[in-house]
């Protein structure tokens, strides 16, 4: 069973100095077992000034269990899956404790977004641009920031505008980006899942 | 071959039961003791061997769950004492080490510093929370719950792992209780605060869990001892729970393995026991067996033979009236596989069979009938050899029960009936020993003979003479064993007619012993020596 109790608290917490961290957390749909995460891109990297969200997922077991965590947010990066966002971490697997928490693991992300370990890739390609031409590996990395990762990039009404495009009615879009912050990527899952 | 020696023994009652070891001693190291130069292997040095059978020349021990424990204990006790640290430490640090006592010695002496860190062995530490200043409150927040929690209820706790660190009980179960469910890491869990790295010992997790996991917790402990050590292996036989540990095989030597529970397997492949063919040729046979048997089943439930030549038709379209390709050509019904010339008006018009309808409510076409006719051309080699294999598979089968029940009541039945001490009549067991052991040879030399090259015919056909008279002297053998038995089981006590019978079966469990022993001989020499004939019996 899930420890609902606990995950309120760290809930609570994880609110109280988001400002502060750079990391936060929205639950989905009522659902406490399902959440977002976002993290800001650490300064000083190609993630800076990025806003990344990433998709949580609780199993039963948690606090016992790692959580299941994965960008939504494309990213560049050696760690992270460039086609499904897949995260390569080792404290959300073998390494977890349960005296960690959904914060230090998002920081943990943050952490790996500085500080890559590209002999322990999760995407080869990445990986191998990362060690072999850096420069364009940063290069790929802050284009993919600016447009994936920046909310600011399009207004509201450029982003519904662009999903009407696609296909989606303008009142559901404009629903979708709002109750994902503006987020497009998210939104566009929210359409896409219905 | 001492045969004299095996006559002896039959006749003498003396126990040879080191031979059979799996069956009454109740200690193994006497496997180790056996007399292998009574068996002359001396003259085999290349991979020859053992006599097929029943003795293996490599030394081992069986070991029972109890013996693993008692082992494990005494390994722990020896630790408690050279090292001066507790049960718990002690048994910390040989699941490190692999259950090596001189390991951890060495290990300990060379850097006890070291050894303490990699293993996670600290010093018992102050509760944490003793550790807390007065000032700053009398409870705690236990780091995983979120929930706080007083000094007088935390002091009342379970848990107290040797680093101090605080968790709850509640959570201390779930953390263990998930490692437990996690599989045998369990057996080298750390502490839950992520920057500690304190193992946590057997007494902490078996005061804390519920039966079930301690239940799993105990055979992780258990099977530890086994499976970390690539010197043991557990037995491969469904439900045996016996261990084989320190096998070495010697150069040229059998790779068989006598378990207690009675099955032989081969060490190095842990198959049933196989020779006189090697692992290769096994491994070979086993996965032709699988995918033989999926094209015999495609084949059986998706063609027919044609009546005339045999080859597997698919019918794959069309009508009842099938033409069977060139050569052959022949023109029958699909229904009924009669001659389509019978067919026409009378038997209900061409596209309908009334013959076979008929003969169908006669029975004619019963399954067993249909199987056997169903052997192909191409399959009909393989076939031939693995029907024999498995009919000898399942005659060892029989006779291992038949061999259970013996030991279980026909003994004591006989020894009641005949007014013989249980002693004097193990040279029943023995015979039907033999009998098992031989359908299990007898069984491979199927598979030897399918991989035998078509081309060396002498040596098939000799290879044929020798699985022919092996097969017809243990029908003999069986034969006593089985029929002749019977009439003392149910019979009146006949002291001259029941010595007559002794002295028959034993004769024969001798003979048929050794003519097995020069054919597995024989066969793992290729049958080169054979050839030249030293294989009759003397």
């Amino acid at each position: 069973m899930l420890d609902v109790s606990r995950v309120q608290k760290e809930l609570v917490e994880i609110e109280r100095d988001k400002n502060l961290s750079g990391v936060s957390i929205a639950i989905c749909e009522d659902d406490l077992a399902r959440m977002r995460g976002t993290i800001t891109g650490p300064v000083g990297t190609p993630y800076e000034g990025g806003i990344f969200s990433v998709d949580i997922h609780l199993p039963s077991a948690y606090p016992f269990e790692p959580p299941k965590m994965q960008f939504i947010t494309k990213v560049w990066h050696p760690n992270v899956s460039s086609q499904n966002g897949a995260i390569c971490l080792d404290i959300l697997k073998d390494q977890w404790s349960p005296a960690l928490t959904l914060k230090t693991a998002l920081l943990s992300l943050q952490a790996l977004l500085s500080t890559p370990e590209p002999d322990d890739p999760q995407d080869a390609v990445v990986a191998q641009q990362y060690l072999r031409d850096y420069a364009t590996f940063v290069g790929t990395a802050r284009y993919w920031t600016e447009t994936f990762a920046k909310r600011g990039s399009l207004g509201l009404k450029e982003k519904v505008a662009k999903l009407v495009e696609m296909g989606f009615s303008e009142d559901a879009s404009k629903s979708a980006l709002e109750s994902c912050g503006g987020d497009e990527n998210g939104a566009l899952e929210k359409l896409c899942s219905g | 071959m001492d045969s004299e020696d095996d006559m002896q023994d039959a006749w003498g009652g003396e126990s040879d039961g080191e031979f059979y070891d799996s069956n009454e001693e109740e200690d193994d190291e006497g496997s180790s003791d056996k007399e292998e130069a009574d068996y002359g292997f001396d003259d085999f040095a290349a991979d020859d061997g053992a006599p097929s059978s029943r003795m293996p020349q490599a030394n081992y021990t069986i070991l029972s769950e109890k013996d693993i424990r008692q082992r494990q204990e005494e390994a722990i006790a020896t630790i408690t004492n050279f090292l001066s640290v507790s049960k718990t430490d002690a048994g910390i640090l040989l699941r490190h080490f692999k259950w090596s006592v001189s390991k951890v010695n060495d290990e300990w002496f060379a850097d006890e510093e070291s050894v303490r860190r990699s293993v996670g062995l600290v010093r018992p530490t102050r509760p944490e929370y003793q550790r807390r200043s007065r000032g700053r409150g009398q409870e705690m927040r236990c780091t995983i719950c979120f929930e706080t929690h007083s000094f007088s209820s935390i002091s009342r706790m379970k848990a107290e792992p040797a680093c101090g660190h605080f968790f709850c009980d509640v959570c201390w179960t779930g953390y263990i209780h998930t490692a437990i469910n996690d599989g045998p890491g369990c057996l080298t869990l750390r502490c839950a605060d992520p920057s500690c790295g304190a193992a946590i010992g057997e007494d902490m997790v078996l005061s804390l869990v519920c039966t079930d996991d301690r239940t799993k917790y105990n055979r992780y402990l258990l099977r530890s001892y086994v499976e970390d050590n690539r010197k043991a292996k557990w037995c491969p036989a469904p439900g045996c729970e016996y261990a084989v540990l320190g096998f070495v095989p010697g150069v040229g030597a059998s790779y068989d393995i006598v378990c207690k529970c009675s099955f032989n397997f081969c060490w190095n492949c842990l198959e049933e026991a196989h020779r006189p063919v090697d692992c290769g040729t096994v491994k070979k046979w086993i996965r032709k067996n699988s995918a033989e048997s999926e094209n015999m089943n495609w084949i059986l439930a998706n063609s027919k033979p044609c009546p005339k030549c045999k080859r597997p038709i698919e019918k794959n379209q069309g009508c009842m009236h099938i033409t069977c390709t060139p050569p052959c050509k022949f023109e029958f019904c699909w229904l009924c596989l009669g001659a389509w010339t019978d067919h026409g008006e009378r038997t209900g018009g061409f596209y309908a069979c009334n013959r076979y309808e008929a003969a169908k409510q006669e029975g004619v076409y019963d399954e067993a009938d249909r199987r056997r006719d169903m052997a192909k051309n191409s399959l009909e080699r393989y076939t031939h050899y693995y029907e024999r294999w498995a009919t000898n598979e399942s005659s060892r089968a029989k006779a291992h029960t038949d061999l259970q029940q013996m030991q279980a009541v026909q003994i004591e039945k006989l020894s009641d009936k005949q007014c013989q001490p249980v002693s004097q009549l193990k040279f029943v067991t023995e015979a039907w020993l033999q009998i098992v052991e031989c359908r299990r040879v007898l069984k491979w030399t199927y598979a030897y003979g399918y991989y035998l090259p078509d081309q060396e015919d002498a040596k098939k056909q000799f290879f044929e003479y020798l699985q022919g008279e092996a097969e017809a002297g243990l029908e003999r053998l069986h034969q006593c064993a089985e029929k002749d038995l019977h009439v003392f089981l149910d019979g009146e006590p006949g002291q001259a007619t029941f010595n007559d019978f002794r002295t028959k079966l034993a004769g024969l469990t001798s003979v048929t012993r050794t003519y097995f022993e020069n054919l597995v001989r024989a066969l793992e020499n290729g049958l080169t020596d054979v050839v030249q004939g030293p294989l009759r019996r003397s």
